[in-house]
């Protein structure tokens, strides 16, 4: 994740303001940014929270059409193996033209939320075996480093991979207007934003790791900042 | 993956302690449980048809949008995965996808034309029912509003509450969009900051 502008994507992307072909190219770069991922969660719980300053009990009526409704729908399968699924014994009553009408609906209703976990998950496995992969490669090599103010951090990087993992461990609580931000480092000392990180964080980084000297890791305005404010709190030479 | 990191503030649903979280009832939803799905519905519809109220305007739209929400929560509840974020979050921003995706088809944004003398900026606080919320969390969330620039403050509100999408926003605010675009992230990240989520977690 270098580009700042799609980048500053994931605020308009939690409000849902992001018009429908931006929200789908956001999507699919989300399938490859830790970062924004992690960022989008977390601004996400954020946003929720704007909704208890509008907070109205709707319609007592409204609840015994939902739960009449919900005898006719059918629950999706879990997709993890293993999870219950002793969902598909429905009793069955009576329909009113209501119910089916709503049936109707909450099966034509392909959420788009269900949608991004499915592929959050679908994401989460991939990341686990792009992890799993650099860590199998026989060059792998792995250097640790402590961070100031507390904390770890650890990279193994892959030159035949041209890829690493960053695992940021128990790192310090920053003060609310500050955050991580991580930085690859190239031969003539020039450093590349990674992607930010509010807290501990583990992460792929693909591309442009085996021409980097080294990670590092500063603390930075809420934001980020174009060029890294040192002294950076982990330097990790990789090379 | 990161674990989620436990929140020291209390998820949207005033969960007391020893009571069942929505998390919970969210999972025994998942198993077809449909006194548990009562209950998260009693918990969380507040919420959401206040939010798809308010992004819709239309009483009878809203009603029928939040009843779309509930069934999807239903129908999708399998699908729901503790690890991205708490129950709560993750059926308000379902509520809040498809009031929004509702609001932007054609019919809803002709009304919407209509009803544009009558929309405003402003965050309507006095809609806050005392009855559904705890009247700390409202005034936490207020505070951390207070907070924010104004053009923070407005770039989310117009798209948050009423469902603009950020070039129109831009343009309602006369500004560029690469700051609305920037006003809405930064905006976002000092409200995390202030009310110290991580993730929307508590289950």
């Amino acid at each position: 994740m270098t580009e700042p502008d799609v980048h500053t994507l994931t605020g308009p992307y939690v409000l849902d303001a992001l018009p429908e072909d931006e929200r789908a190219r956001f999507e699919q770069h989300l399938t490859e940014c830790g970062f924004c991922t992690n960022e989008v969660a977390e601004l996400r719980g954020a946003a929720v929270k704007l909704a208890t300053q509008v907070a109205t009990p709707p319609p007592p009526a409204l609840k015994a059409d939902v739960m009449s409704a919900i005898e006719h729908i059918r629950q999706l399968p879990p997709l993890v193996p293993g999870a219950t699924d002793e969902v598909s014994r429905r009793r069955f009553s009576r329909r009113s033209v209501l119910t089916l009408a709503a049936a109707a609906l909450g099966v034509a209703a392909s959420g788009g939320i269900a949608i991004d976990q499915y592929r959050d998950k679908q994401e989460v496995i991939q990341a686990n075996e792009r992890m799993a992969a650099v860590l199998a490669e026989p060059d792998a090599r792995t250097v640790h480093g402590a961070v100031k103010g507390g904390g770890q951090a650890t990279v193994v990087t892959s030159a035949d991979a041209d890829a690493a993992v960053v695992v940021l461990r128990d790192l310090p609580r920053l003060p609310a207007n500050r955050t991580w931000q991580l930085w690859m480092i190239d031969p003539n000392r020039t450093a590349h934003s990674v992607g930010l990180a509010s807290g501990d964080l583990t992460t792929v980084v693909e591309g442009s790791v085996t021409g980097s000297v080294a990670f590092g890791l500063t603390v930075e305005p809420t934001g980020g900042s174009p060029e890294p404010t040192l002294p950076a709190a982990a330097l990790l030479p990789t090379a | 993956m990161p674990a989620p990191t436990p929140l020291p503030w209390p998820g949207g649903s005033s969960t007391q302690p020893g009571e069942v979280s929505d998390g919970d009832l969210l999972v025994r939803t998942a198993r077809g449980d449909t006194a548990a799905f009562s209950t998260l519905y009693d918990r969380v519809t507040p919420w959401v048809f206040g939010l798809v109220r308010r992004i819709l305007r239309n009483p009878a739209q809203s009603e029928e949008v939040t009843q779309e929400v509930m069934l999807d929560v239903w129908r999708t509840a399998t699908r729901y995965d503790a690890a991205r974020g708490s129950a709560h979050s993750w059926i308000l921003t379902i509520a809040h996808r498809r009031a929004v995706d509702r609001v932007r088809s054609e019919q809803a944004a002709a009304d919407r034309t209509d009803l544009v003398g009558a929309r405003s900026t402003e965050i309507d606080f006095d809609q806050v029912s005392d009855t559904v919320t705890t009247r700390l969390e409202v005034e936490q969330v207020r505070r951390c509003l207070d907070t924010l620039t104004e053009l923070q403050r407005e770039s989310i509100a117009l798209a948050y509450y009423e469902g603009y999408t950020y070039p129109e926003v831009a343009q309602r605010l006369d500004a560029k969009l690469p700051t609305v675009k920037a006003r809405m992230r930064d905006g976002l990240i000092r409200l995390r900051d202030c009310l110290g989520t991580t993730k929307g977690a508590t289950a």
